[in-house]
């Protein structure tokens, strides 16, 4: 091949090379690259003086706006906090009824308890509030240690079982397994912990089965079982349970006991956070009640 | 192997039973470990090269003259492997899309959870399809280009067949639970330190055959392929400096901790897609794509603009993978401002192949081989300015941790590097077999739009969804708080994910097209020699100076 | 005037594609190149991390991960976590506000390798140590869809039934060590005993625990389970720990109020 041929085609000059056929035309750089490489090297040029780039050995330079990521975000989080302090005073400062009564605040404590919610307390209590085995549902009337918004404060606060210092402390002992029932005290007495949420016919078993409660679980549960929020044990009359109230689960819990464990959240969500948890959950039980 | 000599023959033989010693130490001395298990896979893979060497050991030695001809023999096998992986990594691919969908769409065993088969996918379609097909084509191009055949006959052999060693040992490990967890560098330090080894015999194979070559300049494709052997080779080996917890023992921990770490780790991550992903595909399109559409390259100039500018700005860019990070600002602002200066060359060489079709163009309408490549330079265009703009600060502030990412990520694997691959396989295959053409140009057709219609639905659909969940998370009510909690964008994903499997369903079934097109072809294709495929000595004269005209 | 000021590059490219063209001639010319202009940017970039000092940051009160966390760490990694989880929370409101303060590099600066991750499929975890109980850990890794009914993550009930291999312990601490991790000799020569003790609270090598690596250790029993010592306690205690190796990020930034 000679040098300098031209492609008929283009018209442009060849570089005069061929490889297994493949040859290559001499063609210059299209202008609009040039315009390209000028205009992201000006744009860069820019960033470099105005941000932290360069690196010096022991420091970097830190451009003439002073950013630093870190600033940036500190200043946002505080900003934000100051454009929600007037909603966040008056939520703290109010009782339940009084902020579902103003419409804007009605407003925030859907809007922010919906995602408080949804990522802090979904993964235990679901993303419905309904609870699940071992997870109360938050929706329904039977509450361990009481459903009033101040309560509910304090037992985010502080937690159940939890290692926050003054954490709510409840337990339901192992009476099976510690050897204080035997295996067939345990079943008689789960069936009669049965029968009170689902009446049945007298029988001697039940008769059993209520000696049995009587001595070692009304301490607790109460003599008719209907539970004591002092002590957050649960009110075995209603037809709500956390654990199941069929025989194997009613089984379990008694045999082995059981000791649910709520996270205390007083490090990880602000005070109006809480505040803003407890109202909504008011609420979702106020709708479940509708 | 009938075109092995019994020095050859004998000499392979011997690597190959020194390997499986390796892989007998291994199985002894790691008893009760995983990389006991590692070492039996070594057994097994060497067993079967060792038979099949064995085989034809005692055949007579071939007769015609090497220097006559090109040594396309591991080229051959490295095409059909190359098409196996993109089967298995593809299908691997799709099981894993498929359990995002359906979780419980798996075995109840460990080894099939998605965080193992993940990395299978990944390492699958990047080392075993994509590495496969780059060290294949390297092979083809490094001799046409030189007019020269190999120096050697073992190398190539010792190149391609350890390479696939490697992959195997990567992809089991994978499934025992044996990984660095260093995102495109998960095999341990052995299988680690082996590639190493097989990436030094690759260089000094590229080497030895460029420097035979009868043709004074080095063609560009040769530039690509140099600098994704050297580059990765430098990447690999920096990025997987760690310490074995015992020599007997699969787990080792990296050399470096913390925020260094990261940045080493996408120094690597992100040069990996620069310079396994994007250089040695590019030195592909630089072959297959003119010789395929008979027009010259349109532009040299423009060709040495892009190649450096690649090879130097891609280096920088590290650090967009960690913007907003515990990386320092500094670093990020250069990983930004390097990317987005980055995308002049990579559009460069995009418009470069683009422009090389001017003229020729009926034949990217009438051919569907030229359109996987057309289509392939417009999918790496439009995958490099997408990365240029997620390279943006506040940009990848959105994107970064959604399918964004994964959208991105496949716009350039589909688009780019599986449909050069596929387009090169198309053109290469009746050269390589000395075929009159492809089996049927029908399933290249239907293959063609299998693949393009699943790209798209994959792409799109993660756009949809990296665009969703990244707003979700960072959508404000109207009160000034977060509206969304993280379990509602992942239920939003849902019908997402499902478009996204149907999407590599297509994709899939196009590859599986090509690897049975492929196979006929060589089974019952009539020979055709294609004329001077074989080396020859330099036509060219020197022209003095490459001055612009 | 474009033109003016597009010359300059015009101009080195002209040098640049001369000098290209010599090189091109020449396989070991381009080889050199190629390793020169490819090695600026990764030196600029990675060395400085090392000579700049407040890269990471100073935290006095930032511990070792015990055997038995590290022992969870090396599951987290076995499994590939990372494939859908991230520990890094970035500079960024939302996610400070979701997640809680913004990671520093110094909370990982023993993570041999870093599991920042590059994917949320799931939530980060940066800081999900103590948000739920160890129960909760448990039943959810055992099957998650059993607690969240959406979630897309793969059950892990084999970790409940593999006893926790101690006896390499003392061999990845020492290759820790190698690698900059201050772990002293008698913390690697204790690594087993002490990685079983951390789910034993009851036994008599508890007390080495907190000896060694401080009062605030989570000694318990992980996985609800006194008989063994299984995975699922390895496990757990390292997602326990997450977030809780130092207190700075909490000192430094601002408190998020609502
Ligand atoms: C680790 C799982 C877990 C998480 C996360 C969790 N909880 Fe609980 N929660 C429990 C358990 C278990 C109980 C019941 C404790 C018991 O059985 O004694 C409970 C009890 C409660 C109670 C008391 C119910 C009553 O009847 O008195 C309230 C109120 C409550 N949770 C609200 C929340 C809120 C609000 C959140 C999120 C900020 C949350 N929980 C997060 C596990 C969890
Ligand atoms: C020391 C106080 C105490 C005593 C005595 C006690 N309980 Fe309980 N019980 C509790 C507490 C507290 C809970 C809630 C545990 C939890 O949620 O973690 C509970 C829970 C239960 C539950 C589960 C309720 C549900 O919703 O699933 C049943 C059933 C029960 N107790 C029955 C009994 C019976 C029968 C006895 C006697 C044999 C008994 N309890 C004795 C404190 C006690
Ligand atoms: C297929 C993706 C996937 C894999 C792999 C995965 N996860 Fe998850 N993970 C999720 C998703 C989705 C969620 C959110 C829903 C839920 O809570 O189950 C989640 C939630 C979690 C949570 C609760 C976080 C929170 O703040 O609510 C923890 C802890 C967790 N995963 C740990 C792990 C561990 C440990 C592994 C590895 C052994 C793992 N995950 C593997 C997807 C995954
Ligand atoms: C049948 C076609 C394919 C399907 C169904 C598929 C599916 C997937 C899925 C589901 C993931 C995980 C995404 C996540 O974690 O959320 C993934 C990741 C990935 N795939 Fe594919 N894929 C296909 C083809 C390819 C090809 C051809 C390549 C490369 C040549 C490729 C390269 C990758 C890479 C690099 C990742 C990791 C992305 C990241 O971490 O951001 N894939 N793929
Ligand atoms: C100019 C060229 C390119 C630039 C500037 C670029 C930039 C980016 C950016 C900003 C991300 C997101 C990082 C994050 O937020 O985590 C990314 C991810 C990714 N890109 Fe590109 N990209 C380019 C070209 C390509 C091409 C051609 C491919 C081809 C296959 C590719 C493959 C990937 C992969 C695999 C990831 C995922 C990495 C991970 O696992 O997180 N990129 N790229
Ligand atoms: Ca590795
Ligand atoms: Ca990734
Ligand atoms: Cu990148």
């Amino acid at each position: 091949m000679s040098v300098k041929e031209r492609d008929p085609l283009t018209g442009h000059q060849t570089t005069g090379h061929e490889w297994d056929g493949i040859t290559e035309l001499n063609t210059r750089v299209p202008r609009a690259v040039w315009f390209f490489v000028f205009v992201t090297h000006l744009w860069a040029l820019i960033v470099w003086v105005l941000m932290p780039t360069w690196p010096l050995v022991t420091t970097y330079t830190k451009g003439l706006l002073k950013i630093d990521q870190r600033e940036e975000v500190e200043e946002a989080v505080i900003e934000a906090n100051l454009a929600r302090a007037d909603w966040s005073e008056q939520i703290e400062a109010l009782p339940a009824e009084g902020i579902m009564a103003d419409p804007a605040l009605a407003l925030r404590v859907n809007e922010t308890g919906h995602q408080l919610f949804g990522d802090n307390c979904a993964g235990c209590h679901g993303l419905d509030a309904a609870g699940g085995p071992g997870f109360p549902s938050l929706t329904d009337a039977a509450w361990l240690w009481g459903g009033d918004t101040d309560t509910i404060m304090e037992t985010l606060r502080v937690g159940i079982n939890s290692q926050h210092s003054e954490t709510r402390f409840a337990q339901m002992l192992a009476f099976g397994r510690d050897g204080i029932l035997t295996r067939d005290q345990v079943r008689v007495v789960a069936d009669y912990v049965q029968s009170l949420s689902n009446p049945q016919p007298a029988s001697e078993r039940l008769v059993e089965g209520a000696e049995i409660f009587a001595a070692n679980c009304a301490s607790c549960h109460g003599e008719d079982g209907a539970g004591n929020r002092d002590l957050g044990a649960p009110n075995l009359t209603d037809a709500f349970w956390i654990y199941g109230g069929d025989d194997e689960s009613l089984f379990t819990t008694i045999h082995n006991g059981r000791k649910g464990w709520m996270p205390a959240w007083e490090d990880r969500l602000s005070l109006t956070e809480r505040k803003i948890l407890a109202v909504y959950l008011h609420e979702r039980r106020q709708e479940a009640d509708r | 192997m009938s075109s092995l000599t019994a020095t050859e023959r004998s000499r392979a033989f011997m690597i190959t039973m020194t390997v499986l010693l390796g892989g007998l130490v291994m199985a002894a001395v790691g008893h009760g470990d995983p990389i006991g298990m590692q070492g039996w896979v070594v057994i097994l893979f060497t067993a079967v090269v060792g038979v099949v060497l064995l085989k034809s050991f005692d055949a007579p030695d071939p007769v015609e003259d090497r220097s006559a001809s090109y040594y396309d023999d591991p080229t051959r096998v490295g095409i059909i492997i190359a098409l196996i992986w993109a089967v298995i990594g593809m299908g691997v691919g799709l099981w894993v899309a498929s359990m995002l969908a359906w979780p419980n769409l798996r075995f109840d065993a460990a080894w099939s959870s998605f965080g193992r088969v993940r990395p299978v996918h990944t390492s699958g379609v990047i080392f075993g399809f994509g590495g496969n097909a780059l060290i294949a084509t390297s092979f083809h191009i490094m001799q046409r280009t030189s007019r020269a055949r190999m120096p050697n006959q073992v190398l190539p052999w010792f190149v391609l067949i350890g390479f696939n060693l490697f992959c195997v040992i990567a992809a089991s490990g994978y499934l025992m639970g044996i990984t660095q967890s260093k995102e495109y560098a998960e095999p341990e330090w052995y299988a680690d330190l082996w590639l190493v080894v097989v990436w030094v015999a690759y260089f000094i194979l590229y080497m030895r055959t460029l420097a035979r070559r009868n043709e004074p300049h080095i063609y560009v494709a040769n530039w690509y392929y140099l600098a994704f052997i050297l580059v990765v080779a430098v990447l690999h080996i920096v990025n997987n400096l760690a310490i074995p917890a015992s020599l007997t023992g699969a787990k080792s921990y990296s050399a470096f901790a913390g925020v260094q770490d990261a940045m080493t780790q996408w120094w690597y991550g992100h040069n990996a897609v620069a310079f396994f992903l994007t250089s040695g595909f590019l030195g592909m399109l630089y072959y297959f794509l003119p010789k395929r559409a008979g027009r010259p390259i349109y532009s040299y100039r423009l060709s040495i603009l892009s190649f450096w500018g690649i090879v130097f700005f891609y280096i920088w860019a590290g650090s967009h993978h960690l913007h907003y990070t515990a990386l320092p600002h500094w670093v990020q602002t250069l990983g930004m401002t390097f990317s987005v200066m980055l995308l002049v060359p990579s559009w460069a060489s995009a418009g470069n192949a683009l422009m090389t079709l001017n003229g020729a163009w009926h034949k990217v309408r009438d051919d569907a081989t030229l359109r996987f490549m057309m289509v392939a330079a417009v999918f790496y265009g439009l995958s490099t300015f997408e990365g240029s703009f997620m390279a943006i600060r506040p940009v990848n502030g959105l994107s970064h941790y959604t399918d964004w990412t994964v959208g991105h990520v496949h716009a350039g694997a589909m688009g780019w590097v599986a449909l050069i691959s596929f387009g090169s396989i198309y053109a290469l295959t009746p050269v390589l077999w000395r075929r009159e053409a492809m089996y049927s140009w029908k399933a290249v057709e239907l293959h063609f739009w299998l693949a393009l219609s699943g790209t798209v639905i994959y792409v799109f659909a993660m756009w949809n969804s990296g665009i969703i969940q990244g707003l979700m998370w960072r959508t404000y009510g109207e009160t000034g708080t977060l509206k969304y909690s993280f379990l509602e964008s992942m239920i939003a994903m849902h019908p997402y994910y499902v478009a996204r499997a149907l999407g590599g369903l297509l994709f899939l079934a196009g590859a599986c097209v090509g690897l049975w097109n492929v196979l006929m072809t060589v089974r019952h294709m009539p020979r055709h020699a294609p004329e001077r495929d074989y080396p020859t000595s330099s036509e060219a004269t020197e022209p003095a100076v490459p001055a612009a005209e | 005037m474009l033109r003016r000021l597009l010359k300059p590059f015009a101009r080195f490219f002209e040098f640049h594609a001369r000098t290209h063209y010599r090189a091109e001639r020449h396989s070991m010319a381009l080889t050199v190149g190629i390793i020169l202009a490819a090695g600026v940017g990764g030196f600029v970039e990675i060395a400085p991390l090392f000579t700049i000092a407040d890269t990471v940051e100073d935290a006095p009160d930032m511990r070792v991960y015990t055997p038995l966390e590290q022992a969870g760490r090396d599951i987290y990694i076995r499994e590939g976590c990372y494939a859908c989880h991230s520990q890094m929370i970035r500079t960024l409101r939302d996610e400070v506000e979701r997640y809680g303060p913004y990671s520093l590099a110094v909370e990982s600066k023993y993570d041999h390798p870093m599991l920042w991750g590059s994917k949320r499929t799931g939530p980060d975890l940066a800081r999900v140590g103590n948000k739920y109980s160890d129960d909760w850990q448990v039943r959810h890794l055992m099957n998650p869809r059993a607690l969240v009914p959406q979630s897309v993550m793969p059950q892990y009930a084999f970790l409940q039934d593999a006893p926790l291999i101690t006896a390499d312990l003392p061999d990845r601490l020492a290759a820790l060590r190698a690698v900059g991790v201050p772990y002293s000799d008698e913390m690697i020569a204790n690594a087993g005993v002490d990685a079983l003790a951390q789910a034993r609270p009851d036994s008599a090598e508890a007390g080495g625990v907190f000896e060694r690596y401080g009062d605030e250790t989570a000694v318990r029993t992980f996985d609800g389970r006194t008989d063994r010592v299984t995975e699922m306690d390895a496990l757990v205690a390292y997602l326990q720990v997450l977030g809780n190796l130092t207190d700075l990020p909490d000192a430094i930034q601002p408190e998020v109020e609502e």
